[in-house]
């Protein structure tokens, strides 16, 4: 039996570009500018001042509520100014703008040794971790949760097209991301884990395999988009369905992305808290791609400049090509969910940037859809301005992966109708 | 201004357009095509050229007149013109290609709102209307071309001459096979049908090549299996349980599926985007509906066939069915108690 879901799409992965890269640290540039909302939630509150001298590790954004999370400094230096600006997901946060002296002198948290289950838990919320395949929902509010669980899912399956951070992280920290994974284990009191990763990644699955127990299964997935997505591989592997509108834990199950797992490790074990990740740049518009490990804070222009970002660039996108978003300018700066950093030309994005045309019909979208919903109707819907109509539909169960815009003839853009449906049904209160 | 692209995920998709899926339709139909010129000469092509520059100019007329962005780049209406052209009879006038075209453009295609928004299949709409403005015309088949008719040069004479041309060749008029079909099954030749040497309208004659095409649009998912499937399943089942009345099960299946227009209709007109169901379940009960309605009209009604006819009411019936089958989403849950 292989391991999958039903439907979904099968994009060129383009993972070669990057993929054989060692990770390798980022040169951190002379200035970060470090976001306080780098998670879902709400935004953490500035703890420092303009003038204050700061550590690596040391807090400078506290959690402003249950969910939410504290944001540390990437490097050493002085605060130099507390700027409102936008994020790559194009909303305004509060940035911290911090002088690097150079000196990355450490403010670390206290390693603990053998913790029980609420002094992980309370470690994991210390030190702002927070999901980090890209949704960055607060950890320690996934592993609290409010009804008994039995299973443990490490998300590797890396899904999106060109990214490979994820991977590289599977065969360079294969033992640490074990070590978090027992960590996690203890957290949420369960004696199940799996590990699942696309078989498009043969070396990590050996690699990860190699140390796997019968508590920690690893568990080779079909390669098909989006295996990644939480719902999807809680079916791919358990064959459990989170009815709609619950959560993982209504069945039993909590999903935690491979890099959280690391990150978990190193607070716990090292202490340190989450302001550094492995990030991603791909593209055939840039000189150098690669796999790096880049501190919060670092200015998409400096990663840019970095990694040689050629005059064809036609897309920048923060996050994989079929979720990411575009950006306008290289303003923003990574966060504890930037995964990667794509510069695309022409000839790969033109695919999804074809002309509209009326829609046809051909119910591809459907047919294709993970969630099993009506893209069309609800588009229709949409342009009709019901929103009990897009409703019955089920717009609400929509993953906004992309699949339906994948795959139509006619290039509707069907995501940005999901999520106009999903607006209009909370505004009008259907 | 940005000097980058912004736009909504996703940032890429698949090769797949509405001029390929059109594209795709139109090499399925090359060999059927190929074959009308075989079996019926070069006027077959001269009357499938016509119709397919009848139907792409009204769209484009159309366009022009209503002021709106041109379409006919996706070569819709190319295929909506050669499909109708396939289910003429090879006798009829030239006019009568460009007329049903036009028709179907203009009153089933573009007054509906175009591409995707016509609730009746275009082709089938407009075989309909030429079936009834000229029904004598448009049931005069003639005896397919053969070999032994004589040289080379009869293909070229039926261009030359057009219809009379035609005519002189091979005067005699014949019946489709389905017209004997029901009093008796009997006799007909299974092989010449599923080959194609039999009289008929310029594209259904021969099964095979149609089914070549049909096959070809499956493997590239252009179309669901379950339609064609379905219906010509559903076709034959009936014919078997019409036979085993008749005391002779077999012999009703085989010129039931190969004769008159099922192959046509169930590969390339049931299978139209905008005018069937759009879920799996919804196709293979639309499929079930063509067969029963067409099988009915055959055994029993007033016309030898039912195809066009059939498919023309199940594409009624399509809204219908849609709202009838909405797929249960993944992790759907039954609602307990008052209905929200």
């Amino acid at each position: 039996m292989r391991f999958t879901f039903r439907r979904g799409i099968h994009p060129a992965d383009n993972k070669n570009i990057a993929k054989d890269v060692p990770l390798m640290d980022f040169p951190t540039p002379q200035t970060v500018s470090i976001p306080l909302s780098q998670h879902i939630g709400a935004p953490a509150a500035a703890v420092v001042a303009v003038g204050d001298e700061v550590k690596v590790g040391t807090m400078i954004g506290k959690a402003a509520s249950f969910v939410s999370a504290n944001v540390f400094s990437s490097v050493s230096g002085k605060v130099t100014d507390i700027v409102t600006c936008r994020t790559a997901i194009g909303a305004k946060a509060t940035h911290i703008v911090i002088e690097n002296d150079g000196a990355y002198e450490e403010d670390f948290l206290e390693p603990l040794l053998s913790p029980d289950a609420a002094e992980i838990k309370s470690r994991v919320a210390e030190a702002g971790i927070v999901g980090m395949g890209g949704a960055t929902f607060p950890t320690h509010v996934k592993l609290s949760p409010k009804t008994p669980v039995d299973v443990l899912i490490i998300n590797a399956a890396e899904c999106e097209p060109y990214i490979t951070c994820d991977y590289r992280l599977s065969l360079e920290k294969t033992s640490e991301i074990f070590k978090g994974v027992e960590y996690m284990m203890t957290a949420l009191g369960v004696e199940n884990a799996y590990i699942g990763i696309e078989e498009n990644k043969p070396d990590a699955i050996a690699k990860l395999s190699a140390l796997a127990t019968d508590r920690i299964r690893v568990i080779p997935l079909v390669t098909k988009y989006p295996q990644g997505a939480e719902k999807q591989l809680i079916y791919a592997i358990t064959g459990r369905v989170v009815p709609e509108g619950a959560l993982p834990s209504d069945v039993g199950a909590v999903v935690d992305n491979v890099h959280t797992a690391f990150a978990i490790y190193e607070a716990v074990e090292l202490g340190k808290p989450s302001f550094m990740r492995a990030m991603t740049v791909s593209g055939k518009a840039c000189t150098r791609p690669g796999n790096y490990w880049v501190r919060n804070g670092v200015g998409y222009k400096d990663i840019a400049a970095y990694c040689g970002e050629t005059d064809d660039a036609k897309k920048v996108i923060s996050g994989g090509p079929m979720m990411g978003f575009a950006q306008t300018d290289l303003a923003p700066s990574t966060g504890k969910g930037t995964s990667s950093l794509l510069f695309l030309t022409e000839e790969e994005v033109s695919s999804g940037d074809k002309p509209i045309s009326a829609c046809i019909n051909c119910a591809s979208c459907a047919s294709h859809c993970p969630m099993r919903l009506m893209p069309m109707f609800i588009e229709r819907a949409v342009e009709a301005e019901d929103a009990a109509l897009a409703k019955k539909y089920h717009a609400l169960s929509c993953l906004e992966c992309g699949c339906c815009a994948y795959v139509c003839p006619a290039r509707r853009p069907l995501v940005t109708a999901m999520r106009r449906a999903k607006k209009l049904i909370k505004e009008k209160g259907v | 201004m940005s000097k980058y692209v912004v736009s909504s995920s996703p940032h890429i998709g698949n090769d797949r357009t509405v001029m390929t899926i059109m594209l795709d339709v139109l090499i399925a139909l090359l060999p059927a095509v190929v074959g009308s010129v075989v079996f019926f000469g070069f006027y077959a092509l001269f009357l499938e050229v016509l119709s397919v520059a009848a139907a792409v100019g009204a769209e484009a007329l159309y366009n022009v007149i209503t002021k709106r962005d041109q379409t006919i780049g996706d070569c819709s209406a190319v295929v909506t013109g050669l499909l109708l052209a396939l289910n003429l009879p090879v006798s009829v006038p030239f006019y009568v290609p460009i007329i049903g075209s036009a028709f179907a453009i203009i009153f089933v295609k573009m007054l509906f709102g175009g591409i995707g928004k016509n609730f009746a299949n275009p082709a089938i709409a407009g075989r309909i209307f030429l079936l009834l403005a000229w029904a004598s015309m448009m049931t005069a088949y003639v005896k397919p071309i053969t070999w032994t008719d004589g040289d080379a040069f009869v293909y070229f004479r039926c261009i030359l001459k057009g219809r009379e041309g035609l005519l002189d060749v091979a005067a005699l008029s014949t019946a489709t096979p389905l017209a004997s079909l029901r009093t008796e099954a009997a006799g007909l030749d299974i092989f010449n049908m599923f080959f194609g040497e039999i009289g008929g309208s310029l594209g259904e004659t021969s099964a095979l090549l149609l089914l070549l095409g049909g096959v070809y649009l499956i493997v590239r998912r252009v179309i669901d299996w379950r339609v064609p499937v379905t219906f010509i399943g559903t076709v034959a089942v009936f014919a078997l349980i019409y036979g085993a009345a008749k005391g002779q099960a077999l012999d009703y299946i085989l010129p039931s599926i190969f004769g008159g227009g099922l192959f046509l209709g169930a590969f390339f007109m049931a299978t139209d985007y905008s005018t069937s169901p759009n879920t799996k379940l919804g196709l293979t009960v639309f499929a079930f509906g063509c067969g029963i309605i067409t099988s009915l009209i055959r055994f029993f009604g007033s016309y030898p066939e039912g195809v066009s006819f059939a498919i023309l009411l199940m594409n009624i019936v399509t809204p219908y069915i849609d709202k009838a089958f909405v797929p249960r989403p993944f992790g759907y849950q039954p609602k307990k108690g008052a209905k929200a």
